[in-house]
């Protein structure tokens, strides 16, 4: 069932109408590519899935959530975190309290990796870890930090490139159990993070299309990965600006492994590859 | 043949070999955007951009999402990234779930570039082990490109290439050989 294009604009326009999302500056390929898949899932088309989400609030949340991209893993993209750890983290060894923020965090094992590292670089206690989402739901599972453990095996071999070996050094190896961190049960097929991890982070719904700082502070870093990929160029744009206003001098902005800062705001961070600074 | 100015180019990690063989025959100043869609092995998700480079004649890259695509370069979709060419000639990514078990997803690219480019579009389908790709083709086929498909005889594995040849009527079936001398007389 192919999308056309006044489909995506009644479709944008009865949410706007019905609520405070607004996808009218998603980018066009991936966004029909979503409805599609919603239209399909729902076995609808465009004007009974309208006429639905007109009569149900619930089921608008269930579409938003639906439509909107919620992939991730736990050290997802292994060289990423070996940017944040030997790069970036280091940096605020000497900082009284770090500040860091998890733009767009989805079922949270972004956010999760981060506190296991910071756990291991003894940057833990000192750190407030911030984490938003578009979707209730989504924040919601973030907050258990309970995942399925079949299907996700890449969660535990992507641990051990982060957390156990070194890239820069194989002879510097750590033999860190995951049960310091997560507990792992066949028979219910989870992975369930440690209290002591799920009760330190503060989740909060943020659209960030809204551009306004849910946080009331300013960060050190910024992770905003495979999140801006879903947004046009001005979009994007606005929110680059959005983050280099909340982030203090010199902060850093961490994107996902193919994002680029492209146009004029890229005068007003240092790149070196995924990771930004602020000028 | 000068009113074809994009090409592009699905198969699985398989079909490397043919790649290399025709990036490593394109000219110097071959100036159209060349976009590869190609499954890779799980377990082999970096090196195959430099893999390609070492025998492409032309710069290949992985781009980033909203780069502008510009002549004379080889595109590779990157692993585990959807890779969306947008009206206004610049690429969009995606992680979306995997589509025929396949991120990137041929299938993907290809409606992309069928919708983006139509008649001016060449979708050439090599050797892979899944039916991903077949109704990509159909779409560049029934967008007005041209759509060409590999001899299956000379496929490692003929999965794509026969299912891209149950749904579409293609315009030609080469080998290899014949692929690069179409590609060549492009020009």
């Amino acid at each position: 069932m192919a999308v056309e294009s006044q489909d995506i604009e009644l479709f944008i326009g009865t949410i706007r109408s019905l609520s405070d999302y607004d996808f009218s500056e998603y980018s066009i390929k991936s966004f029909s590519r979503r409805l599609e898949k919603v239209l399909i899932d729902n076995k609808q088309d465009i004007s009974g899935l309208v006429k639905k989400i007109k009569s149900s609030n619930d089921f608008l949340e269930k579409i938003v959530r639906d439509i909107t991209v919620n992939t991730t893993e736990l050290f997802r993209d292994p060289k990423a975190w070996h940017t944040v750890r030997y790069q970036i983290l280091p940096k605020f060894k000497d900082y009284e309290s770090i500040n860091i923020y998890h733009a767009g965090c989805s079922t949270g094992q972004e956010v999760y990796s981060m506190l296991i590292l910071l756990y291991e670089m003894d940057l833990f206690y000192k750190t407030n870890v911030f984490a938003s989402d578009i979707n209730i739901q989504v924040l919601e599972e973030a907050k258990k930090g309970t995942y399925k453990y079949r299907f996700n095996l890449d969660y535990l071999s992507n641990f051990d490139k982060v957390i156990k070996d070194n890239p820069y050094n194989t002879e510097d190896f750590r033999d860190v159990p995951y049960s310091k961190y997560f507990d792992i049960n066949k028979a219910t097929d989870t992975i369930k993070m440690k209290p002591f991890l799920t009760s330190k982070p503060v989740f909060k719904k943020q659209d960030l299309v809204k551009g306004s700082n849910v946080f009331y502070t300013k960060f050190d870093l910024i992770l905003c990965r495979n999140v801006l990929i879903y947004f046009n160029f001005d979009l994007q744009n606005k929110i680059f600006e959005y983050f280099h206003q909340n982030l203090f001098d010199g902060g850093y902005l961490v994107l996902g492994m193919h994002e680029s800062m492209l146009g004029p705001i890229t005068a007003k961070f240092e790149k070196k590859g995924i990771m930004y600074r602020k000028r | 043949m000068g009113k074809y100015k994009y090409i592009i180019i699905g198969g699985s990690a398989g079909s490397f070999q043919v790649v290399t063989k025709i990036l490593s025959a394109l000219p110097k100043n071959f100036d159209k955007p060349v976009f590869l869609c190609l499954h890779r092995l799980k377990h082999i998700r970096s090196g195959f951009v430099e893999a390609l480079s070492i025998k492409s004649t032309l710069p290949v890259v992985e781009p980033c999402d909203k780069e502008h695509i510009r002549p004379g370069k080889v595109y590779l979709a990157p692993a585990n990234y959807h890779m969306y060419i947008e009206l206004g000639n610049y690429f969009s990514l995606s992680t979306e779930e995997p589509v025929n078990h396949s991120r990137p997803a041929i299938d993907l690219s290809f409606f992309s570039a069928a919708y983006a480019y139509k008649s001016k579009l060449v979708g050439i389908i090599l050797s892979g082990a899944n039916r991903d790709g077949a109704l990509g083709l159909k779409s560049v086929k029934d967008a007005g490109g041209y759509s060409i498909v590999q001899d299956p005889d000379e496929c490692q594995v003929k999965t794509m290439t026969t299912a891209s040849m149950q749904v579409t009527q293609v315009d030609e079936v080469l080998k290899t050989d014949q692929i690069i001398d179409f590609l060549l007389k492009l020009d």
